[in-house]
This record gives structure tokens, sequence and C-alpha cells, in this order.
């Protein structure tokens, strides 16, 4: 392959907040780690020899997760990225499966900002817009708040300057 | 019914709801409507409710007759005992089906007013629901059989979004609905501007648009019976389902297990029975009319439906042509209309989205042509290079995506070739992707979304980097298509 085909169009990407990955990791990190922590514990004091080995096996294969988690949430919080083009928003997304998808402003029905708990003490949200098609999809995770909000707003404003019905 | 009485109301109801409510004005909106539907809490017609019960009696019968035919033999019982309980139970179906609709007629209402209609309902449960005129995408009435003997219909207002999109009112009289009808669609449309001079409706010769101007109605397709018929006997999956059942039937037989051979045939008959329903019965006599404000389908057999959509809300077409149909150069016409993908529930999604059930693939192509201003076999063709077969083993000659100056379209299928056309200036949103295989090849898909429907127009594993500037000329294209008036196909453009 030659050139990248997801490469920004005009301005450049916008990336979205590292606290994203760090939201992530805080949540699959011990999702992970704590059940191998365990397995290892019980494979040290097991009797049986087929026993061990299986919890071993098991252990390794959830640090080795654990690890794939943390590199994972990493490379998939750098592969988002957003640009306000003049009649369009373009979002970009994906490690293996990669998107690019443009949606005109004047084809926005609402947008949505939600955050969980830990998303909103880490300081981002997750900015999604609306057209009529379901297809759309278009959801950018780790927007930090503030510019979460601005961009709301932003795109509400320019759906209402752009509107162009169904 | 004179034409400017009140024309939503049944002879019980019109007494007494026209004295308690009093007449909303009109707020001006459009002129041409009549005054007097601005009336406040309208009930639907009274004999609603007699439908209801009808609707109960029925299957009350129906399950106790088959019940006693499925242990294999009527029960000993003397002859006129036979018959009196079938009439019993669906007596009393009536008589309960009669009292659940009388209630829930007795506790729904609208209002038409200048901005929206209201439907309050429910008896323990109250809701109500406000339909914004600007937000109707299409209206129908459908006249179930049953309402059909009585003279009734259902007024369906479809607007976009969720699973829950409908809204209907049963049942009101055909001449009511089709004046109510008249008036929304008019005000779905915005204040009427010139007006056509009066001509003979087509529809029925009903009082179509009541006292709002009558509009030419031109035919744009008709399919006769015969046509439909031997469209349905032609099509594969019926062939298929067909020789299988009988297949199955006569091992069974001949291996002397009636008992399985009746089990085996059950799925077989819903499958055959579900065909004939969707594109037989509920496509009869499918007639498409147009005027200056949209497209009308009236079609069906026992339920007749009459779809009207006006222009600007076809969101797009698909042509679909099956295999076998390719080769006598038939075609049949789907239309997307925000709203009617949502119907899949009821098995009539594939049904209500259809404007053209059969017919020559020219015809179909001079119609997609006049709707939307494209000519599909005139555009230049973008095809996914050889090297895109692993993911597409021979089904990758026939893709091709190509667009012109209004519109973009997706070809895709060999047993069923859809070809997916969606006006620029309908473009919801544009989608480039790549998974890992396609990234070794080279390839990446480009998606044009529009709302959930019969229409999906993709362009699979193209060249990737042709895929970018594809979907980058479309978002251009989409741009320049919304800045730019959309004149009717009625009007010059």
């Amino acid at each position: 392959m030659s050139t990248d085909i997801f490469r920004p169009v005009g301005e450049d990407w916008v990336p979205v907040s590292t606290a994203l990955a760090t939201g992530r990791r805080v949540v699959a990190t011990p999702l992970l780690l704590l059940p191998a922590a365990g397995a290892a514990i019980v494979a040290v004091t097991a009797s049986s020899t087929a026993l061990r080995v299986v919890l071993a096996v098991a252990a390794v294969v959830l640090l080795g997760g654990a690890v794939a988690a943390w590199a994972w949430a990493g490379r998939n919080q750098r592969s988002w990225g957003y640009a306000e083009a003049d009649d369009d928003l373009l979002v970009t997304s994906g490690v293996l499966f990669k998107r690019l998808v443009a949606v005109p402003y004047g084809r926005m029905q609402f947008v949505d900002v939600s955050a969980g708990p830990l998303a909103r003490r880490l300081g981002y949200a997750t900015v999604t817009l609306h057209t009529a098609s379901t297809e759309t999809a278009a959801d950018v995770p780790g927007v930090p708040t503030e510019e979460a909000r601005r961009l709301r707003n932003r795109l509400t404003e320019l759906g209402e300057s752009h509107g162009a019905g169904l | 019914m004179a034409p400017d009485s009140e024309p939503e109301q049944g002879p019980a109801a019109a007494g007494s709801a026209a004295d308690d409510h009093p007449v909303v004005p009109d707020t001006g909106s459009v002129a041409a409507a009549p005054a007097t539907t601005e009336a406040a809490g309208l009930r639907t017609h009274p004999l609603t409710a007699v439908t209801t019960g009808l609707l109960f009696a029925l299957p009350a019968a129906a399950t106790l007759i088959l019940s006693s035919l499925q242990n294999g033999r009527l029960p000993d019982l003397p002859w006129w005992l036979l018959l009196l309980i079938p009439v019993l139970l669906a007596l009393g179906g009536f008589v309960v089906g009669t009292a659940i609709g009388f209630v829930s007629w007795y506790v729904t209402t609208y209002v038409i007013d200048g901005e929206e209609v209201r439907v309050d309902s429910g008896l323990l449960f109250r809701s109500s629901r406000r339909v914004p005129y600007e937000r109707l995408q299409s209206v129908d009435i459908a006249e179930p059989l049953l309402a059909r003997v009585v003279g009734l219909c259902e007024l369906r207002l479809e607007t976009a979004g969720g699973s829950d999109s409908r809204t209907s009112l049963k049942y009101l009289r055909l001449a009511d609905a089709r004046a109510l009808r008249g008036v929304l669609l008019e005000r779905a449309d915005g204040p009427d501007v010139g007006q056509t001079p009066d001509t003979a409706p087509v529809d029925g010769g009903g009082p179509d648009g009541g006292p709002g101007p009558a509009h030419e109605r031109r035919v744009v397709n008709h399919v006769t019976p015969v046509r439909l018929l031997l469209g349905t006997l032609v099509s594969l999956d019926l062939a298929v389902s067909l020789v299988l059942g009988i297949g199955v039937l006569v091992v069974l037989v001949t291996m002397d297990a009636p008992l399985a051979a009746f089990g085996a045939a059950i799925p077989f008959a819903t499958v055959l029975l579900n065909i004939v329903s969707n594109r037989v019965a509920a496509q009869w006599d499918s007639t498409v009319t147009e005027d200056r404000r949209g497209l009308r389908i009236e079609r069906g057999l026992f339920t007749r439906t009459t779809q009207t959509v006006p222009w600007e809300r076809i969101q797009g077409l698909a042509v679909e042509e099956p295999l076998v149909w390719r080769r006598l150069g038939w075609a049949r016409l789907h239309v997307d209309i925000a709203g009617y993908g949502n119907e899949t529930g009821d098995g009539s999604g594939e049904s209500t989205s259809t404007l053209v059930p059969v017919a020559d693939r020219e015809r179909v192509l001079q119609i997609v042509e006049h709707v939307l201003d494209v000519g599909l076999d005139d555009m230049d063709r973008t095809t996914p290079p050889p090297r895109s077969w692993p993911f597409a083993p021979f089904v990758w000659r026939s893709r091709w995506v190509g667009a012109d100056a209004v519109g973009f379209a997706g070809v895709e299928g060999w047993f069923q070739r859809r070809s997916n056309v969606v006006p620029h200036h309908k473009t919801q949103s544009v989608e480039v992707r790549q998974g890992p295989l396609q990234r070794r090849l080279g390839l990446a898909t480009v998606e044009v979304h529009t709302p959930d429907g019969p229409v999906d127009a993709d362009g699979r594993h193209l060249v990737a980097e042709t895929a970018r500037t594809i979907a980058l000329e479309q978002v251009d294209r989409a741009r320049r298509a919304r800045s730019r008036p959309h004149p009717s196909p009625l009007e010059p453009r």
C-alpha cells in the first residue's frame, strides 16, 4: 500500500484525550490482572501437577491479555481523530478495522454528549452525532469535557445554519 | 356527505363531539384546508368497536373448529350442538371484542390543529402523541378486509425514526380519511403556491383532498394481476421451496410416515404463504400514480392500501433483478422512505417499500429516471479489481458504483441484483472502511448512508485510493446538491 487512505482530508486530525486510554486501562487491567493473580496463587498452592500446569497457563494467558489490553487502549486512543471541515464533520478511528466517516452538518438530527462516572472523573466525554441513518454511527469517545461541550454547541449551531431537513 | 360538512365524524359522534368541542380557528397555514377539520378532540368512527368485535369473533370460532379437527374426528354430539357451539363462541368473542373496542374507541381522541396532529389514547395509561406536519414522511390509508366490509379504513401517519414511528387512526370512513389525508399532505408540503386546475381525480372517484385543490393524477405504472402471478411463479425462491417441499413430502409418504410428512410440510407451507401474501395479495392490482405533490401507490387484494409519498420525502430507489427475471428482462422497484424501514416486525416491510412489484426493466429504469432524474445505464462505472475475488468469488464481477450529476448508484448481488440509487442531496453521511485483509490487498469499502430501508448504496472492495476519492467526491457532490433547489419530477429541471 502506497499511502494511507485515512490521512487527513484538510487540516490535521484533532486527537482525542489520552485520558481515554487511561480510563480503559483502569477498567480492563484489574479485570484481567486480578484473576491472573488468583490463578497464580492457587497454582502455587495446588497439590496436583495437572491443575498447577492448567492454572499456570491460565495465569500467563490472563497476564498476556492484560498487557495486550494495555497496549490496545493506547493504540485505539491514538487512532481516533476528528476534524471540523467547512460543511462536514470528519471522524476517523480503528486500528485493525479502520473507518473514516463524513457527516454533513446539515444532515445532523441531534448531538449527544455522554460520560460515565469514570469518564467524568478523568475529564472526557463521548460526543455522538445522529443522522436519519443508523449506519452513520459517528461517535467520538474521549473528547475532553470542555471541548465536548464546545463541539456540541458548535455542531448544533452549524446544524441549524446548514439544516437541510431529512 | 357534503364536501364541506365535518368530514371526520360518524353519525353518532357528530352530535356530541362537535357540540362539546369548540372549533379551533384555522391558523392560516393552508388557506385551502377546510376550517371544519380544525375541531378539537374528535373520535374515530363508532363502528370501530364493531370491527374490533369482528376481529375477536373469527379467531374464537376458528380456534375451536381447528382444535376439534386436529383430534382427527368430530366429537360425539348432536349436529345442532356442533353448529351452535362455534356460533356461540363467535358471538361471545364478538361481544367481548366490541366491549374492548368500545372502551378503546371512547378514550381515543384526535386533534388536528394549525401545527400538528395529536392523538390521545389509553384508559389507565394515557398517552398523547404529537405529529408535527413538517415531520410527516408519508400518509397511508389501509383498508383491511373486515373494516372494508363496513366501509371503514385506517389512516397511517408515517414519521422518521424509532420502531414506533407510525401513528394510526382507526377506523375512519373512507371519504373522511381521504379528506384528512388531503389536508395533512397539504400541510406537510407547506402552503400552496401555483394550483393546478381542477381535473377529475383518478383514485376511485372519491372526493379526494376534499375541498382542497384537486390535482391532475397521472398513472405512472400499473401491474396487471396476470403479470404479477407470472412474476411470482418464475421466482427462484418460490420454485426452490416448492420443489423442496414436494420432494420431502414424496419421500416421507413413500417411507410410510404421513405424520412426519405433515410436520415437514408446515415450514414449507409457511414460506409459500409468506411469498403469496407478500408478493401476490399485498401487491395485487398495484397502481402508481403521481401528481404535483408526490407519488401514490394503491395495492392489495384483501387489505387495500393507498400510500402517498411527497416527492421530497423519497430517500432513494432500489431496482431489484432476481436471477430468473434478468433473463426475462424484468425488475422490481423499491422506494426508501424514512420510517418504512422499521416495519419488518409484521413482515410488511418488504411490501410497504415496493413501488413496482414487477415490470419490464426498461420501464423500471424509466421510472427511476423520471422520479430521480438519474440514468442508471449511462453512468461511468467503477468496478472492484479482480484481486477482490477472495471477498466475493464470482459475485465481484457484478459489482459497481457510479455517480452522475444527480445521484449515486451502488450495484451488487448475483442471485438478486440490486441497483441502489441515492440522490446526492439525500446523502446522510459517507464512510470509507478497511479491514486487515482488505489492507493487505489494498482494497477499501465506500458506503453512502441512507435512512434504514431497502436502499443500501455501497461500493465494496474497491481499490483503496479510489474508495477514498469516491467518498470525498460524494461528500462534495452532496454539499453542492444540498444548496441547489430540487424541483419535483413534474416541474421543469
